[in-house]
């Protein structure tokens, strides 16, 4: 297996994103800091802010285990797990992607779990992370 | 009549903050080997690479570990997420098929106690209102696969509970060997207990267990703070391990670190080594 790093947002795999030679905008890996793996249906909509720019819903897709997922597809994705040793992938669509340097990111998920009572199974695990990432290319 | 003490292992949940960052599956065996302890829990969704279908090749490395090791699989802990898919509850059906693929994948990692964790409908931790019916329908697949599906009994939840009446009821209506209790020790917890809003439980007594021991086949031996000189203030371990020897309970205690600092890479295996010299010290007085 491969150790990720403690952080949620990974900097390995923060780059534009292309479908063939087209730059359609910019991932970024995070890990499931959570102890134990949730299935995509247990994920509610991701937010990506980079240097205060909000990404949030249609602009934003997932990519669990080789899987892409939109997020308004993710309650209905009960056969994808996202297993907390690997990373996910959010892609954020923006024409022409982020130049070269040095940013601000912030990502927030959060996710459902059953033995919570309903009240609280979501919005207790609600997860951020913040880091400042080096895109490359 | 045989004498039976309790064993020893150790909840890999102890290790989550490390898990995967500074620990690998490898790492985590290696350190239950230096402890000399052998039972092992895992989490079935966060140890096990592309749950639920493991490659053939992770299952060969799994073997190679266990052997080279000497690792014995005890629990599998799993989850039937009721509330998986938003807005609604799983069907009896549905959470029936969450058992199979659990109990087929913990017997072929070669676990016998399956801690199961069911869907709550309240803060009473109450379990979804349709428990009976998707357990008793895979009872034969548990006993085919020789594994026992273990609900926890953790905090705030009493010994002293319909919740526990209930399970018991259902062992003993069914008279089945695949369904039984798995005690957290978190409800023996003295001081510093979870905080739940409308929840003012007392603690249960170690002596409250001893009736239900015949239905319990597994411990999570929780703690969340051990001193330098290898005391846990707020878990009465001496008394529970007492009561365990005395009656005969040869189950495995498995070591489950809730404390502080759990991503402090060192921090949680200095605790557990901690816990075991004191288990240790216990069960040899």
């Amino acid at each position: 297996m491969r150790l990720l790093e403690q952080q949620l947002i990974q900097l390995r795999g923060f780059r534009n994103a292309k479908i063939a030679d087209n730059v359609i905008g910019f991932q970024v890996p995070i890990r499931l800091t959570y102890y134990r793996g949730v299935w995509a249906s247990q994920l509610r909509a991701a937010t990506v802010t980079v240097n205060g720019e909000v990404y949030a819903n249609e602009q934003v897709f997932w990519t669990i285990d080789g899987n892409t997922i939109e997020q308004s597809e993710l309650a209905s994705t009960t056969d994808v797990h996202w297993n907390s040793m690997n990373t996910a992938i959010l892609t954020v669509r923006k024409e022409g992607g982020l130049t070269p340097g040095v940013y601000d990111v912030k990502v927030s998920y959060d996710f459902s779990s059953s033995y919570l009572p309903p009240a609280i199974d979501t919005g207790y695990f609600e997860t951020k992370g913040e880091r400042k990432m080096v895109l490359v290319k | 009549m045989t004498t039976k003490i309790p064993k020893t292992g150790v909840s890999l949940y102890s290790y989550a903050g490390e898990f995967g960052v500074s620990m690998t599956l490898e790492d985590c065996f290696a350190e239950m080997n230096d402890l000399g302890t052998q039972g092992l829990e895992i989490l079935a969704n966060a140890h096990i690479q592309n749950y639920p279908n493991p490659t053939e090749e992770w299952l060969e490395e799994w073997r190679r570990l266990l052997k080279v090791y000497d690792i014995i699989p005890v629990e599998y802990g799993h989850w039937v997420d009721s509330r998986m898919i938003p807005g609604r509850e799983l069907t009896t059906q549905e959470s029936y098929e969450r058992l199979i693929k659990d109990i087929k994948l913990a017997g072929k990692l070669g676990f016998t106690v399956l801690r199961t964790k069911l869907g709550v409908i309240d803060f009473d931790l109450n379990p979804v209102p349709n428990w009976r019916e998707f357990i008793e329908m895979a009872l034969p697949l548990a006993e085919e696969h020789g594994v026992v599906m273990c609900p926890e009994i953790h905090q705030p939840t009493e010994l002293n509970s319909k919740m526990v009446s209930d399970y018991v009821e259902f062992i003993e209506k069914t008279g089945t060997k695949h369904f039984g209790l798995n005690i957290d020790f978190g409800i023996f917890q003295t001081a510093e207990r979870m905080v739940v809003p409308g929840f003012d439980n007392p603690p249960s007594t170690p002596e409250e267990i001893i009736p239900f021991l015949p239905y319990t086949y597994a411990c999570h031996a929780k703690f969340i703070h051990m001193t330098e000189d290898f005391i846990e203030p707020t878990h009465p371990y001496e008394a529970i391990i007492k009561v365990l020897k005395e009656n005969n309970w040869g189950g495995y205690m498995l070591s489950e670190y809730e404390g502080k600092n759990k991503d402090l890479a060192g921090y949680a295996t200095d605790q557990v080594r901690k816990h075991h010299v004191m288990m240790n010290n216990f069960l040899s007085k």
